[in-house]
């Protein structure tokens, strides 16, 4: 590991230089899934924000209590056990969208970025790093997520947040709003971002 | 030896915790979930029997209005809803759930038929995974509405009940506009729901007659 890094750093590392989305190319499935609607996408955002804030922060406090060899099995209970408490939420208080998210809340759980500051960050750093460490992790992946429903949404559909913005007679995009959409966007996305914040690529041990 | 009781002595601890976390939150929010989901179920069959309700009426005229105009009869595989007119007499239509497989899972729909099963009242989705945008269309009124007085009688041969038709090319009175994109969904619409009708007519319909 290298020293210990300023919290600021942290958190900016995550927003923007180790991307999660962009640069380490995690969490795809739900990017791709969610992304057509800027509700649902600021729905799952909220979602994975809370997630992974609180396994980063719970697994930095058992740190020094968790036997190496069982570190895994924890850190999946505890990642569950703090979605299913979003997806009891979001059924409870805002079951229209819950409806439109169908099993993509409870599959915040396989967002590879929890386990990935769990395993990569947290379980090494002390709990207020930690937090902050999947604060920016969070809204790194929270940006991306909303500048492709930016794209997608007034494209596919003609509307953004349900409001109409583009003019009558907008044909809608129908690729849009299936994955092939959200492939194209994501992948040009990635293609800009590289080529104008170009980065060394390390070597991964 | 014992480095690894104590790792299973951690693990059923932790364990412990988070399922008590889990379950406390289940708990405490079961009610509320629940109540949402039968005012959803309450105001869908509301809208399939005709009976009015606004899309923003608070949840309790709801119920108030569902307890007085619909009464529920438990079947052998199915619930009946029986909507009455507002002296609470006059049977208004009949309410069903009906449902099959669409292109990503379940599609589950309540349909409303008139009190002499010439017609469909009323139709409304209410559970689907279809493509946003695409299938998931089906929720729409432009799309449902124009079930509503769709003449009945049972398939005879390979007479359907109804067909869907590609959009602008419906002409008899028993076809119907299907959705433009998503082709598995309206056949699979089309499919489940000339089945489910059908069965209806000719099973559940004589069992009503009989009891009249």
């Amino acid at each position: 590991m290298p020293g210990p890094a300023s919290k600021k750093e942290v958190f900016l590392t995550g927003l923007w230089k180790d991307n999660p989305v962009l640069r380490q190319v995690l969490g795809i499935c739900s990017t791709l899934a969610v992304t057509n609607l800027m509700v649902n996408t600021l729905v799952m955002d909220a979602g994975l924000i809370f997630t992974v804030c609180m396994s980063s922060l719970t697994v930095s406090l058992l740190r020094k209590y968790t036997p190496m060899r069982i570190r895994m099995m924890v850190q999946t209970l505890i990642i569950a056990s703090y979605v299913i408490i979003v997806d009891i939420m979001i059924k409870a208080y805002l079951p229209d969208i819950s409806e439109a998210l169908g099993p993509y809340v409870a599959l915040i759980i396989t967002n590879c970025i929890i386990m990935g500051r769990a395993e990569a960050f947290a379980r090494h750093n002390p709990p207020l790093a930690s937090f902050i460490d999947g604060l920016g992790m969070s809204l790194g992946y929270s940006l991306v997520l909303i500048a492709i429903a930016l794209v997608r949404e007034p494209l596919g559909f003609g509307t953004l947040l349900g409001f109409r913005v583009m003019p009558e007679g907008f044909v809608q995009w129908t690729v849009m709003i299936m994955a092939p959409g959200a492939f194209l966007t994501l992948g040009i996305m990635a293609w800009v971002w590289k080529y104008f914040w170009p980065q060394k690529e390390e070597k991964k041990g | 030896m014992k480095k690894q009781a104590l790792s299973v002595f951690y693990m059923f601890l932790i364990t412990l915790f988070f399922a008590s976390l889990v379950s406390a939150v289940k708990v405490l929010s079961e009610g509320k979930i629940q109540l949402n989901e039968a005012i959803k179920q309450q105001r869908i069959i509301l809208r399939v029997l005709q009976i009015p309700v606004n899309d923003k009426a608070p949840d309790e005229s709801v119920i108030r209005l569902f307890d007085m105009r619909v009464k529920a009869i438990e079947g052998g595989q199915k619930t009946l809803y029986v909507g009455y007119e507002e002296d609470g007499q006059t049977v208004q239509g009949y309410a069903f759930p009906v449902g099959g497989s669409g292109l990503w899972g379940p599609i589950e729909a309540m349909v409303g038929i008139d009190p002499q099963a010439t017609k469909i009242l009323g139709l409304a989705f209410y559970g689907h995974s279809e493509t946003p945008g695409l299938g998931g269309r089906i929720t729409e009124r432009w799309f449902t509405d124009q079930f509503t007085g769709l003449p009945l009688r049972p398939i005879e041969g390979d007479q359907n009940i109804f067909y869907l038709k590609p959009e602008g090319t419906a002409e008899a009175s028993n076809e119907l506009d299907a959705i433009t994109g998503a082709t598995i969904t309206s056949s699979s619409v089309e499919a489940f729901l000339n089945k489910e009708l059908d069965n209806f007519l000719r099973n559940l319909w004589g069992q009503i007659e009989r009891t009249k």
